[in-house]
């Protein structure tokens, strides 16, 4: 096995303890460091984001997978350069207002940083200004994620996709939306570009999107 | 144990389904099935958008108390939803739910004030759920302050401590089981109650956890529970645990509910 290949089952085993190790021993080895990043981590993550979907792995799993690959890119950081080596974009998520619910949002923005993307994690009970504000203030936002938990702030998902949808800046960034209540079709009827079921799919919705 | 049946729930597929295609023999069979395996109060919860939801409600209400004479359990996330539906239930029932957010129970501790109607509170506020049991508690005498207020008698209040998802966060029971022994320590009187959906999000075999949930609450001082009465297993279970609690004297409800064939292995499967 290879020192790629080593990485990525250590990943999607979340052998948090394993990988500094590891990371250290291909890095002396001679490994390019995006190599490392894009197939080792981000590779072991979207088997474990597709395993999630398919239920084969639960919750838990998915949480110390993405925990060890952290703790991996901890290691890598200094070796990638300025810009962070293979970001695939930007990303801001939130909850919308009126919803405090944080558990899905943060499996989904975990999920898509594991897959590449640099999170600005805006937290709950978001105001729609501050989506369009947090979007327009970075150049290299490419994705806006809205979650929403119940029937009762579906409207302000509406009212924040339809914010970001008279932004300036909405021919850069695609917007995704996600949680209980949401579906394809409410998606659709509110301008969104995207809707996922859950983070397993957001990651790689995310990727497509982008 | 005060058992409110949770199948005419909106966000559940089914119920959903059926609201959907205005299923109406199915609504009330649900209500029909629900009232015979022995639920106390019966929850309704449109979980349609706000705009639709009083009117769904009612349509809901009308058709569950022309198939069972229990009492409601009215069920929203809106506050303004549950003033406006209240008068369409023709028996005291239990509002679900306020609680620390928002001006909830500015518009329902009025609404009920000088009623016999109960009220779930549940222990998170404009912060959302906290993780600590100081800080849910420092909620819940927020709470009892509120209905102190409006003479609403703890013994009418429910109190769900909250679970959130063993699956994301392990303390998930242990902080509900130390919220429910110290408010029960408080207030012998007040009800402690719970759902079942979120402890065993993201696991599999999640009947496994959410029994060893119930067992667990129900020892912590647990009296009542937002649960599918149908489900024979969980309602022994719920029996049992009361049993062993000293909570049953000599175990006649056990016995009883074995007897009505409602726990246990169905009646047409005994030996005559």
């Amino acid at each position: 096995m290879s020192k790629i290949q080593e990485i990525a089952a250590v990943v999607e085993a979340g052998k948090s303890k394993e990988i500094e190790a590891l990371v250290k021993a291909a890095l002396d080895e001679g490994v390019a460091p995006l190599e490392i990043l894009n197939v080792g981590m981000i590779g072991a993550m979207d088997v474990v984001g597709a395993k999630f979907q398919k239920e084969e792995i639960f919750i838990p799993e998915m949480l110390v997978a993405a925990r060890c690959m952290k703790k991996g890119v901890d290691v890598l950081k200094p070796h990638l350069g300025e810009t962070g080596g293979a970001m695939i974009g930007k990303a801001v998520i939130g909850t919308v207002a009126g919803d405090l619910h944080d558990i899905g949002k943060n499996l989904v923005s975990m999920m898509i940083e594991s897959a590449g993307f640099e999170v600005n994690d805006l937290g709950v009970d978001v105001p729609a200004e501050k989506f369009v504000e947090a979007a327009e203030a970075d150049e290299g936002i490419n994705l806006v994620a809205v979650s929403a938990l119940l029937t009762t702030t579906m409207p302000a998902m509406k009212a924040t996709v339809a914010a970001l949808n008279a932004s300036k800046a909405r021919g850069r960034f695609k917007v995704l939306v996600g949680g209980a209540p949401i579906t394809e079709g409410f998606c659709k009827e509110i301008g969104a570009d995207a809707y996922s079921p859950d983070a397993g799919a957001a990651a790689q919705k995310a990727k497509s999107l982008v | 144990m005060i058992i409110i049946g949770e199948k005419l729930n909106g966000s559940i597929p089914g119920m959903a389904k059926a609201i959907e295609a205005k299923d109406e023999a199915r609504i009330k069979e649900l209500a029909r099935m629900q009232t015979a395996a022995g639920a106390d109060y019966l929850d309704v919860c449109a979980s349609v958008q706000v705009d639709q939801e009083v009117d769904t409600l009612k349509w809901i209400l009308d058709l569950v108390q022309g198939a069972s004479d229990l009492p409601i359990c009215l069920d929203s996330p809106s506050a303004e939803t549950l003033v406006k539906a209240l008068p369409f239930c023709q028996r005291t029932g239990i509002v679900n739910s306020v609680s620390g957010e928002g001006n909830k129970i500015d518009l329902i501790f009025p609404a009920i004030a000088n009623t016999e109607w109960g009220c779930v509170a549940l222990l998170c506020d404009d912060r959302g759920i906290p993780k600590s049991v100081e800080q849910r508690m420092e909620i819940f005498e927020a709470i009892m302050k509120r209905a102190k207020e409006f003479n609403i008698a703890p013994s009418r209040l429910y109190i769900d401590p909250l679970v959130i998802t063993l699956s994301t966060d392990e303390t998930a029971l242990t902080v509900f089981a130390e919220c429910t022994r110290q408010i029960k320590a408080l207030y012998p009187e007040i009800h402690i109650t719970s759902g079942l959906s979120n402890i065993s999000f993201g696991l599999p075999a999640r009947k496994l956890i959410n029994m060893a949930f119930m067992v667990l609450a129900v020892g912590a001082g647990m009296d009542s529970a937002i649960v599918d009465p149908t489900n024979r297993d969980m309602l022994g279970l719920i029996y049992a645990t009361e049993a062993l609690m000293e909570r049953d004297e000599y175990c006649l409800e056990f016995i009883g509910a074995y007897k009505e064939g409602r726990i246990g292995p169905p009646l047409e499967s005994r030996k005559k």
